[in-house]
């Protein structure tokens, strides 16, 4: 019997302990700046290099460019920038090898959504998605 | 004289105590079992195959799905084999990065290894518990990797971040925490009575079998075996800590539920040691190229993880892809002793013996 009365002793310690679970989703999660969440993506900043959607493990980035409006200066700007985020896995290495940090994470993790479809992010929606963007991108 | 009837019984795929989605199809007559067949496959999803199209960094993501409970190890082996290939030294304070961050997965695979056996057996409690306190190195994961699971953290030569601020300190606090908690959890249950007679001799394996049956880890340690990674072939900084090989006797589940937990307070004076000996600045990346690849060859390494011995081998043709990709996956390994382990076993002995055995399916099956 002194098994049980030692577990006993503990569970009956616990009960003046501190609460740790949150109250989640009332509160948001307090989470670090690396989190990684759905990425942030500036169209201004991107110079349509394409190592974003090479290094890509899962090919989830899809991207074009345009020839640039002003005619005096060179390169590309991005016309369309699709992530699938059926298959994403938010691994962190599109916005690593970004040389201008067009792409960057940010702390939202709330994906879920009633269809399939809804869960293809354009251009639009990933620029607009600017909350909680990670401060400090590159160790 | 009562006639029994043999009966087929399918323990899943879909059962909270196959921890995922494993189906044991077992013969029995009456209440015992007299055959035992495991049928694995439901979370394959062919990391070496799509390794082979894959560049080494791109790799790495995948691996931490494999041992989703401690991706820190998986992370790690992959590096490991490609650094031996090219001969890149790690800095120093990159290493000790790994390996703190290895130990805080080992600790906290154990936990959930701990955690969730009770509550296979019938306790509720000592799971809640024990995912407490993996929380707490959960965030400290997180922290340092930016996610709480699939770390990603480790990269060829080196790891993608460094320590945040005050981060180490975390650790070492950490360190007494844990010690505090563990004298609980042995309070809690390691002398319940209940939990006595449903572990003690059953699941008992020999020294023999366990080596014949390519076992590793806790599974092996249980019986005796003096064989860790750690100490026997040295990886990383192991060398420079002061720790010891955690083994026990029996061969049964009690033995393997002992030489986990006691693994834990080995792993902490590692962390101790670590968070003593951190270096105080230093690279945290090797000069590596930016587009790795492997010279043309081959290579296996092996080192320890929770589960037991992890290898991968490389086999290499000098382009950014692996020719050959493979992983020894502990957990497969471990998995085969069990359609032995349960014949002869009452029904009611199945979850006891399949829960100290310690399987992640994403391992088992690829």
């Amino acid at each position: 019997m002194l098994g049980f009365t030692k577990g006993l002793k503990y569970t009956l310690k616990q009960l003046t302990k501190e609460k740790v679970t949150y109250n989640y989703p009332d509160e948001p999660l307090p989470l670090p700046d690396r989190f990684r969440g759905i990425q942030k993506f500036y169209p201004e900043k991107c110079i349509v290099c394409n190592q974003c959607m090479n290094i890509c493990p899962t090919e989830c980035i899809n991207l074009t460019g345009k020839k640039h409006p002003d005619p005096t200066k060179k390169g590309k700007i991005i016309d369309t920038y699709d992530i699938n985020f059926e298959i994403c896995i938010l691994c962190d290495l599109c916005t690593e090898v970004c040389p201008t940090e067009a792409i960057v994470m940010t702390n939202n993790f709330e994906l879920a959504s009633y269809s399939r479809d809804m869960l293809f992010k354009n251009l639009e929606w990933l620029d607009e998605n600017d909350e909680n963007v990670r401060q400090v991108n590159k160790p | 004289m009562i006639r029994t009837e043999e009966m087929l019984l399918n323990v899943g795929p879909q059962h909270p105590s196959t921890h995922g989605v494993f189906r044991l199809v077992v013969k029995i007559d009456g209440e015992i079992i007299t055959e035992a067949t495991p049928v694995i496959g439901y979370l394959h999803r062919g990391t070496e195959k799509l390794a082979e199209n894959l560049q080494y960094t791109q790799i790495i993501p995948y691996t931490d799905r494999m041992d989703y409970l401690s991706a820190m190890t998986n992370n790690y082996v992959i590096c490991h084999a490609v650094e031996t290939m090219m001969g890149i030294q790690v800095p120093e304070r990159a290493d000790f990065l790994r390996v703190m961050a290895m130990e805080l997965g080992r600790i906290a695979s154990h936990l959930v290894a701990w955690g969730t056996y009770i509550l296979d057996l019938g306790a509720t409690s000592p799971f809640i518990y024990a995912f407490r306190d993996r929380e707490m190195i959960i965030n400290m994961l997180n922290e340092l990797s930016g996610a709480r699971l699939t770390f990603n953290y480790m990269r060829v030569g080196g790891v993608k971040w460094d320590a945040p601020e005050g981060w180490v300190d975390g650790v070492r606090e950490f360190v007494p925490y844990l010690r505090e908690q563990l004298k609980g959890y042995h309070n809690l249950v390691s002398g319940n009575e209940i939990f006595l007679d449903r572990v003690k001799g059953v699941g008992v394996y020999s020294k023999e079998d366990a080596i014949n049956y390519s076992l590793s880890g806790p599974n092996l340690r249980s019986t005796g075996v003096k064989w860790d990674l750690r100490k026997d072939e040295p990886y990383s900084i192991y060398d420079r800590f002061d720790f010891n090989i955690v083994t026990r006797d029996e061969g049964d589940c009690l033995a393997r539920y002992h030489v986990r937990l006691e693994e834990i307070e080995e792993s902490l004076k590692i962390l101790e040691q670590a968070c003593e000996q951190f270096p105080a600045e230093g690279e945290i990346m090797a000069k590596v190229p930016k587009i790795i690849k492997a010279p043309k060859g081959e290579a296996f390494v092996r080192i320890e993880s929770p589960r037991g011995e992890i290898g991968c081998y490389i086999s290499s043709d000098g382009k950014k892809e692996p020719y050959r990709l493979k992983f020894r996956r502990p957990s497969f390994y471990n998995l085969q002793i069990l359609p032995k382990l349960l014949v002869g076993e009452n029904i009611a002995n199945l979850i006891a013996i399949l829960g100290a055995v310690d399987i992640v399916l994403g391992e088992v099956d690829g």
